[in-house]
């Protein structure tokens, strides 16, 4: 079995345990060479999260960018969600976001976008790691570097813009506690609670930079944590929990119920899809079937695409933006047309309470009127030499589903599907069986007693 | 000949900004120092050149990613930045700064926790760990913090400078005093402390900081014509030019003329001494007139390899009480700090001049007269060895010192030949107490090439 990687340098950029796998010298090298990579025009803005690695890195990517020439726009202690935001208003030729969103306080990464605060495509994402890896940059002469300016105020323009798609007025009435995680979203939602009057109640609040209070995942199991058990005594309609950088959400409801993440998307799905002309969902193939059932219900239809941001970046790119509903994730991670599809806990957390508002319900009682989907998900070490066999293997066993190939193996049955997959950042394989109503226990245990042959 | 416009050594990291002198490089030579002094506060600063700005991020990336935690300076001479360094116990710091090299060039000048230059036999191991790339990458929690204190370094310096002199003396002199900064690292620092440290009537120019170096960073005679100019027109005492990071200092007498910068040396030396005796360290290549001042003193002269670190490492060894270079325009004064002033220079300059009543002009004019011619070759490999060779032969017999390229030294009069350490020249010096005396000494090393 491999060990566990400390650092993955992909598509979607730059990941790693600072100091242990990733150093200042990967971060100089890439920032140069996406400074290389970028047209010229208008400034970089670079954001990061509250970790204390963050400054080194921000000092390594912004020595790099000046470098190559390039203007930067610091807008300091940020959500990624901000940083987009903020590319497109300044009218900016790119962006780093610096931050390891869900990952533990040691891990770090950056992540880049181009002008409009878009993801890079597969294929932009390409040419910049193969400047990367060739290694020459292209810098500016001495008197032709950038300069570096902060902007304070990013975070206030960017509630401007939720303030825009939401009616604050109607949503500022709810009672709903938020676990911070630690991270950025309580500095947007301290923010909405002393300019917008909002009434959010918020816990692991301060913006820590090296031990957080739990680790920052979006998982019901997470919710269970801390934030659940509160919902009821403070008498919330709801309970929120963000990742460190606030672009995935979870939830609970005001019975104190976690929420399976996997329902963030479907609910969404429901709000948004009578809403818009988009009929399109797109989503990964791990994701709760509900998805589908509940697009059906609107005329919508659902788009399946492998694991990983990159894949739904280059899905949304075959279609017009009007043409798409949402896309999204069994994380918690969810792209909305109206903010550009930029993953944002934030405007997914409105979005649902602005649900909740106009259904004029319980988040309890919205929740029990879908159908019960039971999902089981395990992870397996194993030596990656042996997973091609295995994957052929199991398509031969269980051939009389429907088989997809394009992430693994995906097995669909009527009531009943089946995702085993190898993860993108760590040799891992992951195992995900879900079933209308009753967990598919037998199902999942002779799938991982498979996997467990190649561990 | 083929151009080398970066240069990593004993001396540090210096090249052109672009596609030399890189981020990335600058962030592995922080990060290198970091690891070599330690986890605990540095201290970073940096002269004007428009790249010091973006060198500055990718030290602060190297030295916090070595764990050290970083204190910025911002802008400020390369003095200011070793007395503070001194000043508030840091673990160490790092100037980015290329002294007296032109804009396009940038270096980092590094510091031990005294704010001196390392030994060169630290500087060795500090070489060594670089090319090792066995760096300390500090995880997460071990990262410390960026702070910035931009105000107090300048005071603390200046301040320590004026306990060298009697400060009120000269104020009450009210000197009319011409100032050329070079939009460098100094503008602000000196126009205040001339002003209003020294109660000076200052008349300044190139003490915009955010402007480019309207003249050739380093402070020669023949691009200074802008201070005569000003030092003729406002009638001023004496004019001040430094250099982009303010450790060099050229200065014009009241006629405008500027002076050899060895004579201003010696100046300084006899101003020093007659504060208080002791030994005397210049290079090599430094004027037979610190040999003379420090004579009518009763004091010792050590010679060093050209280089501040050269002559600060045995000025510390022996406990000397003032030393410098002479073609440099470095003036160091250990009671203030072990490095190269202009504003201890300026100081002592003043501080001369109250104390006698004499102009700048007249105290130059008492100076013993020499002459001294200099030229410099491009380097090409194997040229400068049979030239040294050939001088031994042609004047055998004659005092010799090897430890900087050859020096050749008759009772009045010498020859040195050296490689310089910052750019690809041979460097030859002679001086004689006679014009016609240097011109025939020159000719005869030139019949030599």
């Amino acid at each position: 079995m491999a060990a566990p990687r400390s650092l993955r340098i992909s598509h979607v950029g730059l990941r790693g345990v600072v100091g242990s796998g990733l150093t200042a010298s990967h971060v100089l090298d890439f920032a140069a060479a996406f400074g290389t990579f970028l047209e010229s025009g208008g400034p970089v803005v670079i954001g990061r999260d509250p970790r204390s690695s963050g400054v080194m890195i921000r000092e390594g990517v912004a020595a790099a960018l000046l470098a190559c020439g390039q203007d930067v726009v610091d807008l300091g202690v940020v959500s990624t969600p901000v940083v987009q935001h903020a590319i497109r208003r300044l009218g900016g030729a790119g962006g780093v976001s610096i931050g390891a969103s869900h990952n533990a306080a040691e891990w770090n990464a950056l992540r880049f976008f181009g002008p409009e605060g878009t993801y890079l495509s597969t294929a932009q994402a390409g040419e910049l790691l193969d400047i990367y890896h060739l290694g020459k940059f292209r810098f500016a002469p001495h008197d032709g570097l950038g300069k570096l300016r902060a902007e304070p105020d990013a975070l206030d323009r960017y509630l401007e813009e939720l303030e825009a798609a939401y009616d604050f007025d109607a949503l500022r009435s709810f009672r709903v506690v938020v676990d911070c995680s630690n991270g950025t979203s309580s500095l947007i939602l301290r923010r909405l609670n002393q300019r917008r009057g909002f009434g959010f109640i918020l816990i692991n609040e301060p913006v820590a930079s090296v031990r957080f209070a739990h680790e920052p995942t979006t998982s019901a199991a997470t919710v269970a944590l801390q934030l659940a058990p509160l919902v009821r005594p403070l008498g919330a309609d709801a309970g929120f929990l963000f990742d460190a950088d606030s672009d995935r959400v979870a939830l609970a409801t005001e019975c104190g119920e976690p929420v399976s993440e996997e329902m963030i998307l479907p609910l969404l799905a429901d709000y948004l899809l009578p809403r818009g002309s988009g009929k399109l969902v797109i989503t990964n193939l791990s994701t709760t079937a509900l998805v589908e059932e509940v697009a059906a219900r609107h005329g919508g239809r659902v788009v399946r695409v492998p694991v990983g941001r990159q894949a739904a970046i280059d899905a949304l790119s075959c279609y017009r933006p009007e043409q798409v509903a949402l896309a999204g994730e069994g994380t918690g991670a969810v792209m909305m047309p109206r903010f550009r599809f930029v993953y944002d806990g934030i405007a997914s957390m409105l979005a649902i309470l602005s649900m909740r508002k106009e259904r004029g319900r319980p988040l309890s009682e919205i929740l029990a009127g879908y159908p019960r989907y039971s999902i089981l998900k395990a992870q397996v070490a194993v030596h990656t030499s042996g997973i091609p066999a295995l994957l052929m293997e199991l398509q031969r066993d269980y051939g009389d589903g429907d088989i997809n190939t394009l992430d693994g193996l995906r097995v669909d049955w009527p009531d009943r599907w089946f995702h085993v997959r190898v993860s993108q950042t760590e040799p891992v394989v992951r195992v995900i069986v879900e079933q209308r109503g009753e967990p598919p226990a037998a199902l999942f245990e002779a799938l991982l007693e498979r996997v467990r042959r190649i561990a | 000949m083929r151009e080398h416009l970066l240069k990593i050594g004993v001396s540090g990291i210096r090249g052109v900004v672009g596609d030399f002198l890189t981020p990335a490089l600058a962030a592995a030579f922080a990060q290198a120092f970091g690891t070599y002094v330690g986890r605990g506060r540095v201290v970073v600063g940096r002269d004007t050149r428009p790249s010091g700005e973006m060198l500055e991020h990718a030290v602060c990336c190297g030295l916090l990613a070595a764990g050290c935690e970083v204190v910025r300076v911002g802008v400020q001479p390369t003095p200011t930045i070793q007395v503070y360094v001194a000043h508030t116990g840091a673990r160490g710091g790092i100037a980015i700064t290329a002294s007296h090299n032109p804009p396009e060039y940038n270096a980092l000048k590094l510091f031990n926790s005294s704010g001196l230059f390392f030994n060169q036999y630290e500087r060795g191991e500090l070489v060594d760990l670089y090319h090792e790339s066995d760096f300390r990458h500090a995880a997460n929690e071990e990262i410390g913090g960026l702070s910035d204190d931009a105000g107090s370094a300048g005071a603390i310096h200046t301040g320590r400078v004026l306990a060298q002199v009697d400060a009120d003396r000269i104020r009450a002199c009210r000197f009319r005093v011409a100032l050329d900064a070079v939009n460098g690292a100094g503008s602000l620092l000196s126009c205040r402390f001339l002003r209003h440290d020294l109660g000076c009537e200052l008349e300044a120019i190139a003490v915009d900081p955010s402007l480019p170096f309207p003249r050739p960073a380093e402070p020669r005679a023949e691009v200074l014509g802008e201070l005569s100019a000003l030092v003729l027109a406002r009638g001023a005492a004496i004019g001040f030019a430094q250099d982009p990071d303010g450790d060099r200092l050229a200065v014009a007498e009241e006629t405008g003329r500027v002076l050899d910068n060895d004579d201003m040396l010696a100046l300084v030396v006899d101003a020093a001494l007659t504060r208080r005796r002791g030994d005397v360290v210049v290079n090599l290549t430094t004027s037979s007139v610190i040999d003379d001042v420090a004579r009518s003193h009763g004091c010792r002269v050590w010679r060093t390899p050209v280089g501040e670190a050269n002559v600060v490492e045995r000025m510390q060894a022996i406990d000397a009480v003032i030393g410098g270079e002479g073609s440099g325009g470095g003036v160091i004064l250990p009671a203030v700090h072990l490095c190269r002033d202009s504003y201890t220079a300026m100081a002592l300059l003043l501080d001369r001049m109250a104390a006698t009543g004499l102009s700048i002009g007249t105290l130059a004019a008492r100076l013993p007269r020499y002459h001294r011619r200099s030229r410099q070759l491009a380097f090409e490999h194997g040229r400068l060895g049979p030239l040294m060779q050939a001088l031994e032969e042609r004047f055998a017999g004659v005092a010799a010192d090897r430890s900087d390229g050859l020096k050749l030294a008759w009772p009045d009069r010498w020859i040195h030949v050296r490689a310089s350490n910052t750019e690809p020249l041979v460097r030859l010096t002679v001086e004689a107490r006679a014009e016609d005396e240097a011109e025939g000494l020159l000719a005869q090393v030139e019949a030599l090439l």
